[in-house]
């Protein structure tokens, strides 16, 4: 059963018949079947030499190399703080919270700053890193521009307001869900109406997208500078404490809050990495296989601004993750995107545990923004992408 | 035993028309319709009612000035631009059908075929088998199949693996040409297929489309290569501001007519004697018009450039006396000048040498060309002598180019004594 082929159930039809699809496409989105003997096995029947070096023997070997890093780095950077715990009592507390190991004790504090102040933080950078990595990536493929972004959207400047808006009311103290509804309500408005400015006759020009984004966030920002100027200075540097992304304090609720639409999020911009994919031949081209390209860029804007603002909600405007990492992921696997998303994903988690573990520990006792670390990382990172593009004659 | 034989007979006349049936009805199959097609970008008008219908087996060109349309016609045909007016593909009215149902019918080269990310040649050509993959679905080993098929058959296989970003022009091409066909349409669609390519390769795409027409697909292919497109199409079409000027058969729309209207020029049409294919001179004439009246005498090839060289300055020109079948008719002909013609193989006869002299008395200029001397052409000479102010190119000398025992060369020298020699390189100096 083929989408469009007329089926009474039509797309619905599709899940529904999933088994019987897997039977007759093996190779039907690779993330699914990618860790099913199935799909295994009817590779080896086939011509094996034929698929090497194709997209799912890569998929198998790039996952599960960046999963175990990423095991690795949640637990270092669970266990390295002002107090150390060793790798494996970290792993153990885990696991006893989690409910899978009982009968343990540990030493006396452990257990409560492991799994009720780090891991909840570390969880939170895992998740925002994964956002902002896969947004970042659908947006440049999406944009056929390696500038962009998730903040290209003007997603951050909304998200900034917002966040102004519930520090300016004083609401964010009363309960801790204030302010990231307030931030994701601004991060979703801007988008909104970035994509309201950008579409003309049902479709969307790319041009116009970036210019509206831009003329939105100045907009924006305008008026955040504005309510600054006149709150308590406590207020602002509240504020300025929001803005330069900070994971310091996330605890179990943050991790409710962004878990859900994060992971959904993914989930939705995976099954259009093919669609990235043939746009990224340009849009007419994408036209010219049958792709309806206004309506894919429209779904795809709709999932990954809920993607950026569900991040942004929690841990603040983070610049540069998402410019940064899904460029890195191009040079080490190459642009298609059915695995640039994952690896993207993976990567912008692992990429910000880092800057996370490094803002923590560099200045301890004190301690920096987790944003600050990024940028300072990311910037030289991004001068020395300029000079190599020039060098290359690539117009960036 | 004889029975049989009728059986036998009857059999194969029934083939036979069941045979004659299917080319019938292959040849009666319209796949592609379009009625009153307008196209409007804001207030421009870019197309004005386009009525087209193209058999299947047709390789239609699409010829016509830049800005004529072309490209915009292409891409209303598979929905990327949507005009006002009917187009229907294989019976099918387009603006019922999916996108990916269009893609189905019809696949469409872009003159542009720029990727700014590095893909591996094999993701592009895979790109053409989107239209037939559900949503989100991932290529079987089938469809790696069918794109490595026609990477083979567009020579790219070599390139699978390397970037798109990486390779020239005129492979990227080849790459893009190898995806349309991995759509596996009956309808394909090219725009300026072979802009980058190199004589061999652009003959190379064009072979394969002949070849594809050949089993029954339709190619249409804006093409502005007229040699090229009078070679391989079948059919071609002629657009100018938006509106088909000429469509039909080759020599039907390649008229010189036709052409100075479209492009604005005055464009010689002519059979290229030595392959035998239309050809196209277009003349870079002076605008100061040379009232001068110069008379040329050739033949043997002597003349065709000469006469080319003044036709541009705007000189008005005869030629003669020329013979019958000889390079230097046909290049008379073509640029439409007066000459006097004699029969092959023979001497001039009174008629064509009188019609010689009275050219060369009406002139102010006469040029002998650099030709050879026989017995047949040695009127020529006699005539030449009449000539008020003869120039002569010599670029061999006479000696060798005397073939009737020193006659000719004596009255060439005889000539040569009241006249100006000069070489082909140098007549613009004399002229």
């Amino acid at each position: 059963m083929k989408y469009g082929d007329g089926s009474p159930l039509g797309i619905w039809g599709r899940f529904s018949n999933f088994s019987s699809l897997m039977e007759n496409r093996p190779h039907i989105c690779p993330h699914i079947s990618i860790f099913l003997r199935r799909e295994i096995q009817m590779s080896k029947k086939h011509d094996k030499e034929k698929m090497k070096g194709s997209v799912y023997y890569k998929l198998r070997l790039v996952i599960p190399v960046m999963l175990t890093v990423l095991t690795a780095m949640i637990v270092l950077a669970t266990s390295v703080g002002a107090v150390s715990v060793p790798f494996l009592e970290t792993v153990k507390i885990i696991l006893k919270n989690w409910g899978l190991l009982k009968n343990i004790s540990f030493t006396e504090g452990w257990e409560s700053i492991i799994f009720y102040v780090r891991f909840p933080r570390v969880v939170t950078t895992v998740i925002v890193g994964a956002a902002l990595g896969t947004s970042g990536a659908v947006m440049q493929g999406m944009f056929r521009n390696p500038m962009a972004d998730p903040g290209i959207l003007g997603v951050s400047s909304g998200a900034s307001l917002g966040a102004v808006i519930a520090i300016y009311l004083g609401v964010f103290t009363k309960n801790i869900f204030y302010m990231p509804i307030f931030a994701s309500a601004g991060a979703l408005l801007a988008a909104f109406i970035v994509f309201m400015l950008s579409s003309r006759d049902s479709k969307i020009p790319v041009m116009n997208m970036i210019l509206s984004g831009m003329v939105v966030s100045t907009f924006l920002g305008a008026i955040t500078t504005a309510i600054l100027s006149f709150i308590r200075s406590d207020q602002v540097k509240q504020f300025l404490f929001w803005t330069v992304g900070n994971l310091n304090g996330t605890r179990w609720e943050d991790v409710k809050i962004a878990t859900f639409p994060v992971i959904i999020c993914i989930f939705v911009l995976l099954f259009f990495s093919r669609d990235l994919n043939t746009m990224m031949l340009g849009e007419e081209e994408a036209q010219a296989v049958g792709l309806n390209p206004s309506r894919t860029r429209k779904l795809i804007l709709l999932f990954s601004s809920i993607l950026t603002a569900a991040a942004v909600s929690v841990s603040g405007t983070i610049s540069f993750v998402g410019l940064i990492v899904p460029h890195i992921m191009r040079l080490l696997i190459g642009p298609d995107h059915r695995i640039l998303i994952p690896a993207s994903a993976l990567g912008g988690a692992i990429f910000l545990l880092l800057c996370d573990l490094i803002g923590r520990t560099i200045v301890a006792p004190g301690e920096l923004g987790v944003g600050i670390i990024t940028s300072i990382i990311g910037a030289p990172y991004f001068l020395f992408l300029l000079n190599r593009a020039r060098k290359e004659g690539v117009t960036l | 035993m004889r029975t049989n034989v009728e059986d036998m007979k009857t059999n194969i006349k029934d083939k036979k028309t069941s045979i004659e049936d299917k080319k019938t009805n292959i040849e009666a199959s319209k796949v592609l319709e379009i009625s009153e097609l307008d196209y409007f970008i804001e207030n421009f008008q870019i197309l004005r009612k386009i009525n087209l219908s193209i058999s299947n087996g047709e390789f239609v060109g699409l010829i016509g000035p830049n800005g004529a349309g072309k490209t915009t016609l292409l891409k209303c045909i598979n929905g990327i631009n949507k005009g006002k007016g009917q187009i229907s593909i294989n019976n099918m009215k387009l603006e019922n059908l999916s996108n990916k149902k269009i893609a189905r019918g019809v696949a469409l080269m872009h003159q542009n075929t720029n990727v700014s990310f590095p893909l591996p040649a094999i993701d592009v050509v895979l790109a053409g088998r989107y239209p037939y993959l559900g949503f989100a679905a991932g290529e079987s080993i089938n469809d790696y199949r069918i794109a490595r098929k026609y990477m083979k058959y567009t020579s790219t296989s070599q390139f699978e693996k390397k970037p798109i970003t990486t390779v020239s022009g005129g492979e990227r091409q080849r790459i893009f040409f190898a995806k349309i066909l991995t759509q596996e349409t009956n309808i394909i669609l090219l725009d300026e297929p072979t802009s980058n390519l190199d004589i061999a390769h652009e003959e190379q795409i064009f072979r394969y489309c002949s070849e594809l027409c050949a089993d029954g697909k339709t190619v249409v292919a804006a093409v502005h290569d007229l040699k090229i497109a009078s070679r391989y199409c079948s059919r071609l079409i002629l657009l100018k501001d938006g509106g088909i000027i000429a469509d039909g058969r080759v020599d039907e729309v390649l008229t010189s007519k036709n052409l100075s209207e479209a492009y604005g020029v005055n464009a010689l049409v002519y059979r290229n004697r030595i392959t035998g294919l239309l050809d196209f001179y277009i003349p870079g004439i002076d605008n100061k018009k040379n009232k001068e009246r110069v008379h040329i005498i050739g033949g043997g090839g002597s003349a065709s450039g000469v006469i080319r060289q003044l036709f541009e300055k705007g000189y008005e020109l005869s030629a003669g006396v020329l013979s019958d079948g000889d390079s230097d008719l046909n290049c008379a002909e073509v640029f439409e000048i007066k000459c006097a013609v004699n029969k092959p193989f023979s001497e001039i006869e009174d008629e064509a040498f009188n019609e010689n002299i009275k050219y060369i008395k009406e002139a102010e200029i006469t040029i002998l060309c650099n030709m050879p001397f026989g017995i047949y052409n040695l009127r020529n000479l006699e005539a030449a002598k009449q000539a008020s102010k003869l120039i002569i190119i010599e670029d061999e000398s006479p000696e060798g180019r005397d073939f009737t025992d020193g006659k000719a060369l004596e009255i060439y020298n005889q000539l040569k004594k009241n006249a100006i020699i000069t070489t082909y390189a140098r007549l613009h100096e004399v002229v």
